[in-house]
Order: C-alpha cells, then structure tokens, then sequence
C-alpha cells in the first residue's frame, strides 16, 4: 500500500463573509497552489466536499463548485456529509497508485443558509421521526441527559468544554466565535433545549479548507515538511435513534480501524494532541472517551485534570474546535488541516508549545453521530 | 497516470423492477436490489467491507443526507461508508469510488448501490436548483440544457436536420425495441419510427419519444479485489479502465458539440484497457442517452464514429442490434432513468453482457463493453470498460 | 409482506427553505453594469480570453480576472431551443418560448442570457424559420432596470 502525504493546507476564515461562494471557495485553493508553486492542471485529481442542496441552496453542487476548486478537465468526484469522506477517498485514490496528486476541497458558507436544524431536521423520514421534531440538538439533548444519568457528568464539567475551545479560539485568526467566557456565562445562557444551554451548541459558520495530497515520492518533491497519514476509519450507525445505545457509538468501531492501520495500541499514550468534532460541548467529553483518551465515563474528570488544555498533556481542539467555528460540511476537514498544521508546527499563534509526532482528526454528523470518521496523522 | 491499481472485478450485480413504485417505500426499494445482488453473488453482507452510495440530491426525495435514512437498508451499519455524488454522472462515480476503493487494497470486496424514486419528488424544480439563482435564475430542467447543445451539435456540424431527426428515430425505435427484453425496464413498448418522428415537441428538437421518463429504481454492484473474485465467482467481469472528466460551469465556456469531458474520460478509459479502435474492439456499449440526440452526440465524442457523422452511421445501422456495435441493448436510459442509478445500472449491463448472463438482450459473445454516464449543465461525463479477461 | 391487501399509502408533503446568497464583488459589478444597461465581461490576462457573465478569476487558468471591458450588446446565435412544456416555476402563459445562447462580439464564450422575443415565438414554424443557428441577435433591454439578470426583457433577431 503506497504512503499518503499532506503537503499544504490553506484555510478560509468562519465569519460570515460577503464573497459570492465562487470567490470564497477559490481564495484557499489558490493559496495552497501558491504555497507549493504547482498550477492547478499539474494536479491529477480533485476531490470535493460540498453541501448537500439544503446546505446551499445548489443541487448537484459539483457543478457550480468545479469552477472554483480548479478541476477544469480533471479526473475529479465529489462526496457528500462530512468531508473526512472526501479525504479518506482522495487517500484511496492516492493508495490505488493511478494518481499522484489530489486535491481535497470543501466548501460551505453557513452565512447563507438557514439554521442548522432547519436543515438537520431534514435528515429525518417523512412517515415516523420528521413528524416528531427531530433534529440534530434535540438528538443531542437526549444523548447529553443519558451521559449525565449514566456517569454523573456535571454540567460544569459540559460548560468547562466551551470555555477552553472559545478560549482556545481567541488566538485562532480563523476562528468564528471569540470572547472570552466563564463556566458561568455557559450555565447562565439560554436553556434552548434542555439540558442543552445555548452557548453549549456550536453556531453555524462559513469555511473552505483546500488540502494538497501526494504519494510519498511526490510529497517529499513538493515539501519539507510532509505529514504522513498513517491511519484512518470511519463507520455508520443505524438510522432510528431508539435502536442504538446513545452512549456506545460507531465512533469505538471508526477509532478501532484507525489505530490498527496506524499500529497504535495505547492511544491516551501514543496521541500528542486531537481535533474533536463536538458541536455540542458535552460531545467532546463523551467522544474522548469513545476514543480510548480517558476511560470510560471519566470525560468528566479528564476536563478537570485539564489534560486537554492548550498546555496539558493531551490537548484537544486548541483551534476552538467545532464550537468556535462551525462550517457544516467543511469541519471534518478543518480537524485534519489543523492538526497537519501542529504537525508542521505552522498552527500560529494556536501551536502547541509540545512536540507534536501523532495527532487524531475526527469528524462525525448526523443525529447523535450516525457517521463518524478518524484520521490519524504522524510526522 | 494511465496504471490501474490491484485488478478490481465485477463479482454480482443487483436490480429493481423499476418504473412508478408507489408499492414500497424508499429504503425498500433499495433493499430490493441489494437483496438480488447478494442472490446474484452468493455471499452476505458479511463478506462486505465497505459500502458507497449514491443518488442525486436530497431535493428529489425530500430527506436530506440520504445515507442516514438508507444505512439498514443498505446494511451499512458498523461498516465504512462513502457517498459520492456527481449529478447525472452519479451512477457511474459510485462505482468508480467502489473501484479505487478495491484497487487502493483497503477493501477487498465493495458494495456499490444507487438509487432514484422520481416519483416522490418534483425532478425538474431540483434540476433548476443546479443553476445559481444569481447568474443564470432563468436556466430551465434538464430538456430545455441538453435539448440546447443538441441543436449546438446539429449546427455546428451543419447536419441536415431531417437527417438528425431519422437517426434519433432509428435510436428511439432500437432503444424500445430493447426494453421489451428487459424485464426491469421501465418503459416497455414499441414504437415505429414514424410516432417517434411526429410526437409532440419538448423541447426542440427533442420531441416525446426522444426522451427519457421519470423512475423509481436502484441498483447494486459488488466489486471484490482479484483474489476474492476467483475464489467466489464462477465467472466474474473486470474493469479495464476508467476515466471521469468534468467542463466549466457556464455551458458557453467550451464547445458543446464536440464534447470535451465525453472524449477525456473515454480516451482516460481507453488508454488503460489498451483499447485504439474503439468500434472494432468493443462489443457493446451501454450510452447514457436521456435523449435520443445525446445518444447521437455520445457516439462520435466516445470515438465510435467520426465527429458530425452519428447520423450516417446510426441510419447505416452500425449501431442497431444486429450491427457492427450493438448500443444499449437493455433499451438505455431511454427505457429507464431512476437517476442515481442509472449510470450503475450501465456498468451493471455491461458487466452481465460480458459474462453471457444477459439473457433475452445478450449480444452473442460479448467480451468487452463500454459503460457510461454524463451529467450537470452539459459538464460531467463518465466511463468504464467492463471486459470477460483480466 | 402486506398480507393485509392494504393498498400502501402515500404522503404529500412540502418542505420551503429560504436562503439569502451572497453576490460578491464581480457579479455585484456585473449587475451595476446592467443597471446602466451595459454588458461587462472580465479579461484574463493568461489566456486573453474575455468572459461573460463577469468572473472573479478564470476558470481554467486560475488567475484572478480583474479587468474589466464592455462588450456589444449584438452577437451571433451558438443554440436555441424550442420549449413547449411547463415544469416548476414556468406556467402555462409563459410556453411555448424560445431560450438562446449568444456569443456576443468581443467575448470569447457563449452566453445562455435569456430569450428570443419581438415576434410570434409561439409558432415553432415561424421560429425555426427566423433563428438560426449563427444568426444574429441583439440585447432588448426592459425600460426599467434593476440589476439583475431580467433586466434583459428578449434577445432581438437582427439577421
């Protein structure tokens, strides 16, 4: 099987921004065919990631998007959910040895659709779960209520996620969200969806990353600084929520193919740092745990170890994750791209002071995390 | 470029009756191809180590991400998941994420499934969704794009345009002739080429019986690598080659007439299948032909006859049933368009002619078979080589 | 399965999601141009080839296109159909019309801008009659323009 490098990364800020999503989408692909000097028809392949309709208003999204992401008479394919999806199917392009290069472009701009449960209460079936007002928060509050019932999480320990990651935010220049909060001002906000408070959800953003892939050879020709993957896994869970265990998800099974591939036994051990999805805060709890970081049921107390802190021992989200920006399709990706960046030691002024050898990019959507995707990366 | 990874088989393919299936709902539907795939195949899910999906946007069907709603009924649960979606293309880009899949080594056997239930949608107002509502708001569905670069082709290659209308008859006429031998198509019926020359106008020139309907169906594929392949399946088909090329946004960018996309993913295609001259050398092909012009179109851009001379050979009747390069046996898109799949449902036809099992549309002694698919405004085109040999 | 001889039901149902688009620069000037019922297209300096509607960068050799020229408001007809069927959003008043792409002079690309009109279109005999492929047309502008892309009220035979 052929080695799968990340040469360069470029990344689009979350704000709202008053681009046509042509310009927005081709600002970032043009800055990574900058940084590595190679034009876009030097590539061999592209691969986007673009909303589904209801994302964006574009059915067929390809069609718009092609322009934008320089696939003008490329081999090139598009997928659709996260855009871990789009990465691992570039990599599996790259592993097949038909191509060389590829690009990985996804694309989203929150600014214009409508809320994000306008769109998520979509995912639900027209006959049994729509008619009920299901969408991804109200799934969401059920898993928090079973994770704080079965483990005794408190909701401190929920509200501690969203003040590290905001604050994480404030020295990320792409992040959406910045200010500074307390463990107070999280459980003083608006109770939207109980036990789910309003500054506990992640908001809804803007965002493109472009990610140059390569085979081995190829990459070390491209760059200095090459991020090797060394393993991925992803996994779907079954649609009607009363049928799974809220709190023993796919995400066990994703993470389990991802260590094998990459020869990881230990992962709380063997992991410098990870970028969670959590687009609820509690969900980076639950996911560390899922994850083999903790053990299970002590997300709460690996918070208050503060482990995953900026300066901890196994930091998490020190872009701000998902609750600092949150570009629906694109965030997958963002995971990967910043973590490649602590790889490169080119995350700015969000770098973590450690070395960082083996980083975990996770990315997950639906309600409770039907689909969930694990990157490991190494230098 | 050009290389082709591990050796990538076709080891079963599944599918619907399709047509207007109000009888099931979607995920049944679905669950209908998957189960005769794994008749076909004679494994069970359990042999499977990853699954792509596809279908055309949310818009159709009206629930969004489909995959969540389809993961049991595709028997996903606890298995990787891609879904790939190029619009018209979808079909055939399912199966090539399913090939790479296989050819990369981090799957040995792949299930690839695409689906379509026009019924429960407004097919057209998803279409007007391809175009952005600042630019081109006035854009009409998919007749009104394609029916443009037909009249595009005939112009500029100055056909004669009762010349044009005879061979999109001719098409018509073999197109339906086929799918009276298929059991699952959608349409069936027989049409003289008089009705299909005087039917209404769509969409000029596209008249009635130039165009495809409206399905509900899904399709299944398996692709398992070489060594899974000779050990489950008696006789399984191989992929000899694949290429996938995609056009600008705005249609009058490029030349619609002779098409670009079509002629870099079939030269793509043709390059690794070592195929030189495509008419000779193949033994079928299965066109994605929504309209009888595009089948025309798609002859001379896949290099089967020379450009602006589809026509001739078409009335000459090289691409008849009994001709030298029998097209769409299975009576095409022509006969069934259930969207997300039909591009599948073309490698599926191309992989059962080259492994006899086509039955009543089996062209004698068919080895090797182009399928294709093609989608966007007038962007995306598609192809794979479906051979009997490694 | 439905042993019961229930005949299975269906549900009718309609889901209504507004967006709100960003125009961006470009297309912002583009329609300011129509505002002055002027055509602006965007030059790339790579290929030399001039675009219409207006690009913020060329789609295949990816610099950005920053300068801007007027093109004509004539040009030549590339294709043209005949649309004799409603689908959404078109009703019946509307059909039989006559869409068209132009390749207006000074511009290296056709342009599907709207659609034929000034006469009877409805009657299929007179229009394949009158537009030919390679005829030649010119912008009919409505007499109130609001920057947008019906600001172009037909597209006039002139050959």
């Amino acid at each position: 099987m052929r080695k799968v490098g990340i040469v360069d990364v470029a990344l689009s800020p979350g704000v709202g921004s008053s681009l046509s999503l042509m310009e927005f989408t081709y600002k970032p692909v043009k800055e990574v065919l900058d940084k590595v000097g190679i034009k876009r028809n030097e590539v061999d392949a592209y691969v986007m990631a673009s909303s589904d309709v209801f994302h964006s208003g574009l059915s067929c999204a390809n069609s718009f998007d092609i322009d934008a992401t320089g696939a003008f008479m490329k081999p090139m394919a598009r997928e659709e959910g996260d855009s871990i999806k789009a990465f691992i199917y570039a990599s599996l392009r790259i592993m097949s040895g038909i191509y060389d290069t590829v690009m990985v472009v996804t694309l989203i701009k929150g600014s214009e659709h409508p809320d994000n449960d306008t769109l998520t209460s979509c995912f639900a079936d027209p006959f049994y779960t729509r008619p009920l007002g299901i969408q991804e928060t109200t799934a969401a509050a059920m898993q928090k209520r079973l994770y704080q019932k079965r483990y005794g999480i408190t909701d401190e320990q929920c509200a501690k996620v969203v003040v590290k990651n905001l604050g994480n935010a404030l020295r990320n220049q792409n992040a959406h969200i910045k200010k500074r909060v307390t463990v107070e001002d999280v459980l003083n906000s608006k109770k939207i969806c109980h036990p789910l408070r309003a500054m506990e959800c992640a908001p809804k953003s803007d965002g493109v990353c472009a990610m140059l892939l390569a085979s081995e050879e190829k990459a070390r020709e491209l760059t200095d600084k090459p991020v090797w993957l060394r393993g991925f896994g992803s996994s779907m869970d079954t649609f009607y929520l009363g049928d799974r265990d809220l709190l023993n998800t796919q995400l066990k099974n994703a993470a389990s193919m991802a260590y094998k591939m990459a020869g990881i036994k230990n992962p709380a051990k063997e992991i410098d740092m990870a970028e969670i999805s959590e687009p609820y805060a509690f969900q980076e709890l639950l996911r560390c745990e899922e994850l083999g970081l903790c053990s299970q049921g002590q997300g709460g107390s690996f918070i208050d170890s503060g482990a995953t802190q900026m300066t901890g021992s196994l930091p998490v989200n020190p872009s701000g994750g998902v609750l600092a920006m949150n570009p629906y399709v694109p965030r997958g990706l963002y995971r990967v791209a910043e973590s490649a960046l602590q790889i490169k030691g080119q995350a700015g002024e969000h770098q973590i002071d450690k070395k960082v050898n083996t980083a975990l990019a996770h990315g997950s959507y639906g309600f409770c995390g039907q689909w969930h995707g694990v990157v490991i990366l190494g230098n | 470029m050009g290389r082709m990874g591990r050796a990538v088989a076709v080891i079963g393919t599944g599918q619907t009756k399709h047509g207007r299936r109000d009888d099931v709902s979607y995920p049944d539907l679905v669950r209908e191809a998957i189960q005769a795939v794994f008749e076909d195949a004679g494994i069970t899910i359990q042999d499977v180590d990853a699954i792509v999906y596809g279908s055309m946007p949310s818009m159709m069907e009206g629930v969004a991400f489909n995959h969540f709603y389809m993961a049991d009924a595709l028997r996903a649960v606890g298995k990787p998941l891609l879904r790939t979606e190029t619009c018209g293309s979808t079909g055939q880009s399912i199966a090539q994420t399913g090939i790479y899949w296989v050819a990369s080594g981090m799957a040995d056997i792949v299930l690839v499934v695409g689906s379509e239930k026009q019924h429960e949608g407004d097919a057209q107002a998803t279409m007007m969704t391809i175009p952005d509502k600042i630019t081109l708001p006035m854009v009409g569905g998919a007749p009104v794009a394609f029916s443009m670069q037909s009249r595009e082709w005939m112009g500029y290659f100055n056909i004669d345009e009762a010349k044009a209308r005879e061979a999109a008859a001719i098409v018509s006429v073999d197109c339906h002739d086929g799918g009276l031998n298929n059991p699952l198509a959608h349409i069936q019926m027989k049409v003289t080429k008089e009705e299909v020359m005087n039917a209404k106008i769509i969409t000029y020139p596209v008249r009635l019986l130039d165009v495809c309907p409206s399905s509900d169906g899904a399709c299944a594929v398996l692709f398992a690598s070489k060594d899974k392949a000779r050990k489950i399946c008696k006789k399984p088909a191989w992929v000899k080659g694949m290429g996938f090329r995609g056009e600008e946004y705005y249609t009058g960018d490029s030349n619609k007439a002779v098409w670009q996309s079509t002629i870099g993913a079939a030269q793509e295609a043709y390059k690794q299948a070592g195929i030189t001259d495509p008419r000779k050398e193949l033994d079928v092909a299965e066109i994605y032909n929504p309209f009888t012009y595009h089948e025309l179109m798609f002859m001379e851009c896949l290099g089967l006859c020379p450009p602006g001379e589809a026509p001739d050979y078409v009335i000459d009747g090289v691409f008849s049933p009994d001709g030298e390069l029998p097209c769409n046996p299975s009576g095409g898109v022509l006969c069934t368009n259930c969207i997300g799949a039909t591009g599948l449902i073309r490698l599926a036809e191309a992989a059962r002619q080259v492994t006899g099992k086509a039955g009543p549309m089996q062209v004698e002694g068919a080895k090797l078979a182009l399928s294709h698919a093609m989608g966007g405004l007038e962007q995306f085109n598609a192809v794979t080589i479906i051979g009997s040999k490694l | 399965m439905n042993k019961r001889n229930e005949k299975p039901r269906t549900l009718k149902s309609v889901l209504r999601i507004p967006y709100e688009m960003a125009q961006g620069p470009a297309w912002t000037h583009f329609f300011e141009g129509f505002k002055q019922k002027k055509i602006l297209g965007t030059k790339c300096n790579e290929c030399g080839r001039v675009l219409i509607p207006a690009r913020p960068f060329c789609p295949r050799c990816f610099e950005p296109m920053e300068e801007w020229v007027e093109v004509a408001q004539e040009g030549t007809i590339v294709t043209w159909s005949y649309v004799n069927y409603t689908y959404f959003g078109v009703t019946a008043d509307m059909i039989p019309q006559v869409p068209v792409t132009v390749k207006l002079d000074g511009t290296d690309c056709g342009w599907w801008g709207g659609l034929i009109g000034g006469f009877d279109v409805k009657n299929f005999d007179l229009v394949n009659k009158k537009v030919k492929v390679g005829g030649r047309i010119k912008a009919v502008w409505r007499d109130k323009v609001e920057g947008n892309m019906y600001d172009i009220d037909h597209w006039e035979i002139i050959k």
